[in-house]
């Protein structure tokens, strides 16, 4: 009976790997058909064209995927299985991700604090079950009782999530989803899903698992790879695509509305088409030895007794790149090095201490928005705070040593000499409160006993901060250099707040994530914006492996 | 609880927020305020035998212009069979109204009838992202673009194909604005003087009236200023204008930047924050020291009228513009109602863009006293000259008046206005705050702002 029984689930088994084989190769057949339609037929010719490369792609992934697993199925392979499983499951995902874009889930998302937020107050009664329930467990002693706390909490807590999630607009919500299944589309998406499900019970039964020979191996890294899945397929969609993505856009001349072609690497040339000309004299015209249609004036420059001018295709991104670096330069010291002395002030014991510890963080968590528009109002070269002060103080000293000083009327953010500069105090006032709070962090991994031994061999608080403070904080200096300086080379909301129009006065404040984002949002560039964040992205980069590197050749700091 | 019973619980909450989230979106409109439906009614077209919602978008400036929207949405909606209308405000502190706009095209999920400034009218056109209405247009009985002001709907009808106004319909203006000078009458009269709206009343309100006032006013202290005005292309436009100068040439297919005339009207903008420093310098925002008491002219448009009202101190009222070698040279500054191309009802949504323009829905605006109302119909200025104080409010209508030929802030058909002001602005900028002199301006603007017109 026992081995009937078993020839039969064998049997049963069989079936079911020779069906899921043939879905298989259904499935990589299909995906080559469709693939077909998409490069030649052009037959979804309402999708973007971007879009449609990535279905190719997809499908191509998917065909091959699919075709090995039939192969391997077919040889009753415990490989099979695991490609089996894995075409299957990232099948399923698409198939529902592609149902819920065609349900309008996506957008429907925005709706739902609302449409929750009106129901909330239903979930009390889902508590008071629960505390129903759960005083049950008082008369543990009594188990009729128990049990009937038990079953009148569930009740509570069933019919009150009923209630909320009617309120909530589950009935016209299935009145809608039932609508929407009889579109053709959506009820064939739904079976594929179905099928795609019914693939992965077959592959994950464990008399299929037995049947194909899996081993502990396998079916832990299968668990593995599950549970990582989520986030996993996150980072793929969310980070690695779009960086692909991005850089496949540089390439094109892609205005974000589907108009596109492909025009390889002219956005970088033009980004780095320089000309340098040898001037008959230090005032020529730059009109004069370069064609103004294409160069603009750059920099000028006298060597070896010559003058010489820089042109540029596109002297903006010039400007705004020098400006980015300029500011990088200027901010990371000027965040880092107060920080790094406040935080030796504040790692103190004393009294009220961690009051300011709190209100140094603050500029760090405030909205940047918020602060730069108050700065903004504090820089106003007429009726700003700052101007105000400066011009106290120097009527204080007119007053007391009798000298002239006039009126402080420092044109904070409206002259190019002190705009950026404005900009760079307003970024490391702000920065400053993090650094703080890491190098605390840092400060108090120290070991007492280095600064009680210095102290007995006679080393003052001076020597104490060179020799054991700084040394041993490397490692959170390398951290708060190199974080600030990749913050710094991204700056861009305190420009665009607070300069009007934004990267004013003349260009004097435009960045690389200003320009980036007129080029991409204000003039309808998204390939060339795309261009100018892959330049940002290798200029990040370099910095930060130079800062690695120099790192690891002081030997403070391994990493 | 039993794992069980909680994992049970927690995929129906899941569904539930899934299921949830597939239901059509409830959008909760104000109540109207009046429910009368709007006694001119608009041209008329066939009946919707289906219901269906329309989306729509403007950029209101503060919650009074929200709350008057939602109101008049609710009134059209009540007038329009078979149709829902679902107004959303656009823009927020942390968003710029454009950039939500246009994310929202790319992704095709834009409203069906939006709101856009002038200056992109060409952009939206030219991409397809806007419908063209001429043919629902010429089937409507009683539509004439001739009611509205000629300025706007010379580029609204502008075929890019062809090069030719009047073959096309991008959409029907909001409302127009203009430039005025908002007075501080205190600090001038402190100043000693002459009162502008006297002198413009005279004929006499000229360039030289204007310096001698703004003179005489910024000698009362370092911290006072005769003039400001924030930097944009806007304040700047109207010296050039003025002077009888362009931005354009007569075309509009290259830069008219360096022509004598323009030269003539930046020379003497200059004149204001360089040489004579009577102007709040240049790319400060000139609107708080205006506020304080410190500025005797501040150079606006209509929608800073609210916020004068709100926070202004002391006596004010507006006068126009001076007069310079080519009268008063102001903008007629517009935005405008458009169809969103991807638009599944565009009848439904040409019917809307016109009841968001007659003349009584306009009127409903302009009462709020920041816009003037692109229709030229007299119902519709009487409601903005009703909106006291400033009691001049005439100022403005003097301004946009055929007389004082306004020109009318326009997109660049035949090349890219980001471009062109991104170039334009810095370059001006840097006259104005004395790094570029007047001479090496004029040989470089018009080659630079060119390559706009290459794109």
């Amino acid at each position: 009976m026992q081995l009937e029984n078993d020839q039969k689930s064998i049997k049963q088994t069989q079936m079911i790997i020779k069906v899921a084989t043939y879905w298989h190769f259904l499935l990589s057949f299909s995906g080559i058909f469709l693939l077909f339609i998409i490069l030649y037929e052009h037959g979804f010719g309402k999708i973007p064209v971007w879009l449609s490369y990535i279905a190719a792609i997809l499908l191509g992934l998917l065909s091959i995927g699919s075709f090995y697993s039939g192969i391997q199925l077919i040889k009753n392979r415990r490989q099979g299985r695991t490609a089996s499983l894995v075409v299957n499951y990232l099948g399923l995902i698409i198939s529902i991700l592609f149902l819920f874009q065609n349900l309008g889930v996506f957008l429907g998302v925005d709706a739902l604090a609302n449409t929750f937020g009106s129901s909330i107050g239903w979930l009390s009664g889902v508590l008071i079950g629960y505390l129903v329930y759960t005083a049950g467990d008082r008369f543990h002693y009594r188990i009729h009782i128990e049990e009937m706390f038990h079953k009148i909490g569930k009740y509570i807590a069933l019919i009150f999530f009923a209630i909320f999630l009617i309120k909530a607009g589950l009935i016209p919500a299935l009145i809608f989803l039932a609508k929407q299944m009889i579109i053709p589309t959506n009820f064939v998406i739904v079976f594929i899903s179905i099928l795609f499900g019914l693939a992965i019970w077959a592959m994950w039964r464990e008399a299929t698992a037995l049947y194909l020979n899996r081993t502990n191996a396998q079916t832990e890294a299968l668990e593995g790879y599950l549970f990582l899945s989520p986030n996993l397929i996150g980072f793929l969609i969310f980070f690695a695509f779009p960086l692909v993505f991005s850089f496949y856009i540089s390439l094109t001349d892609w205005d974000a509305f589907g108009n596109s072609n492909f025009i390889g690497l002219t956005n970088y040339f033009k980004l780095f088409q320089l000309n340098l000309k040898q001037l008959a004299n230090s005032s020529q015209d730059f009109f004069n030895v370069m064609d103004g249609s294409i160069f603009s004036e750059l920099l000028r420059f006298n060597m070896f007794g010559k003058s010489y001018v820089l042109g540029a295709a596109d002297a903006r991104f010039w400007i705004a790149l020098r400006n980015t670096i300029v500011f990088g330069i200027v901010t990371v010291p000027l965040s880092a090095i107060p920080a790094l002395f406040l935080a030796n002030i504040l790692n103190s014991k004393i009294p009220g201490m961690k009051i300011f510890r709190a209100i140094y963080f603050l500029p760090s968590i405030a909205a940047v928005v918020g602060i730069s528009l108050i700065w903004q109002w504090l820089y106003n070269a007429t009726v700003g705070y700052i101007n105000y002060f400066i011009t106290i103080g120097l009527d204080f000293i007119n007053n007391i040593f009798s000298t002239g000083y006039p009126q402080a009327q420092i044109r904070w953010l409206s002259d190019s000499r002190t705009a950026l500069l404005a900009i760079i105090i307003v970024s490391a006032w702000q920065t400053m409160g993090f650094n703080t709070v890491l190098f605390l962090a840092g400060l108090q991994n120290v070991p007492k006993e280095l600064y009680e031994a210095a102290t007995v061999d006679g080393a003052g608080r001076w020597a104490k901060f060179w020799k054991i403070t700084l040394p041993l904080l490397a490692p959170t200096t390398f951290f708060v250099i190199t974080t600030t300086t990749i913050q710094a080379f991204q700056v861009f909301e305190q420009v665009f707040i607070m300069t009007n129009p934004p990267g004013s006065p003349g260009t004097s404040t435009l960045t690389i994530v200003l320009y980036l984002y007129q080029n991409g949002f204000q003039r309808f560039q998204q390939g060339y914006a795309a261009a100018i964040a892959w330049v940002l992205f290798i200029v990040i980069f370099s910095v930060t492996l130079l800062q690695f590197r120099s790192q690891r050749k002081t030997g403070a700091y391994d990493v | 609880m039993s794992r069980k019973m909680f994992l049970v619980l927690s995929v129906i909450i899941v569904f539930a927020m899934v299921m949830s989230a597939c239901a059509p979106v409830v959008v909760e409109t104000a109540a109207p305020v009046e429910t009368a439906a709007p006694t001119e009614a608009p041209a008329t077209m066939e009946p919707e035998p289906m219901d269906v919602t329309l989306r729509w978008r403007t950029r209101p400036d503060n919650q009074a212009e929200i709350d008057v929207y939602s109101s008049v949405s609710a009134d059209l909606d009540a007038a329009m069979d078979g149709v829902t209308l679902v107004y959303e405000p656009g823009g927020s502190e942390t968003s710029s109204y454009q950039d939500v706009l246009k994310t929202e095209i790319g992704a095709g999920t834009a409203p069906d009838v939006f709101w856009i400034p002038g200056t992109d009218v060409a952009d939206f056109a030219t991409r397809g992202l806007i419908l063209d209405m001429k043919s629902m247009a010429d089937a409507t009985d009683g539509f004439s673009a001739g009611d509205f002001y000629p300025g706007p709907m010379y580029h609204l009808t502008f075929n890019p194909e062809t090069n030719m106004t009047g073959e096309a319909l991008w959409g029907l203006p909001r409302d127009v604005s203009t430039f005025a000078l908002y007075l501080n009458l205190d600090l001038i009269a402190e100043a000693g003087a002459d009162d502008p709206r006297e002198l413009a009343k005279e004929g006499k309100w000229t360039w030289e009236a204007f310096l001698d006032v703004a003179k005489k006013v910024q000698a009362l202290g370092s911290d006072v200023y005769g003039y400001g005005a924030n930097a944009w292309w806007g304040p700047y436009g109207v010296w050039i204008n003025s002077a009888g100068g362009n931005f354009y040439n007569a075309d509009r297919t290259a830069c008219g930047l360096d022509t004598p005339e323009a030269i003539a009207g930046l020379t003497f903008e200059r004149q204001l924050y360089v040489e004579d420093k009577v102007a709040v310098p240049y790319g400060e925002d000139s609107e708080p020291p205006f506020m304080a008491g410190k500025v005797a002219m501040f150079q606006n448009g209509r929608w800073a009228t609210p916020g004068v009202r709100a926070n202004a101190n002391f006596n004010w009222d507006v006068v126009e513009l001076p007069t310079g070698a080519s009268g008063q040279g102001n903008w007629l500054f517009w935005g405008a109602y458009v169809v969103n191309a991807k638009t599944e009802h565009p009848e439904e949504a040409w019917k809307l863009v016109q009841m968001l323009t007659t003349a009584e829905t306009q009127g409903k605006i302009a009462a709020l006293g920041a816009n003037i109302p692109s229709r030229m119909s007299q119902e519709a200025f009487d409601a903005f000259l009703t909106f006291t104080p400033p009691a001049n409010n005439q100022a403005f209508l003097n301004g946009i008046a055929d007389a004082n030929k306004p020109t009318a802030e326009g997109p660049l058909w035949a090349g890219s206005w980001p471009n062109y002001d991104s170039i334009m602005g810095p370059m001006v900028s840097k006259v104005l705050n004395g790094e570029l002199t007047i001479e090496d301006y004029q040989k470089t603007i018009c080659v630079e702002a060119n390559k706009a017109f290459e794109q």
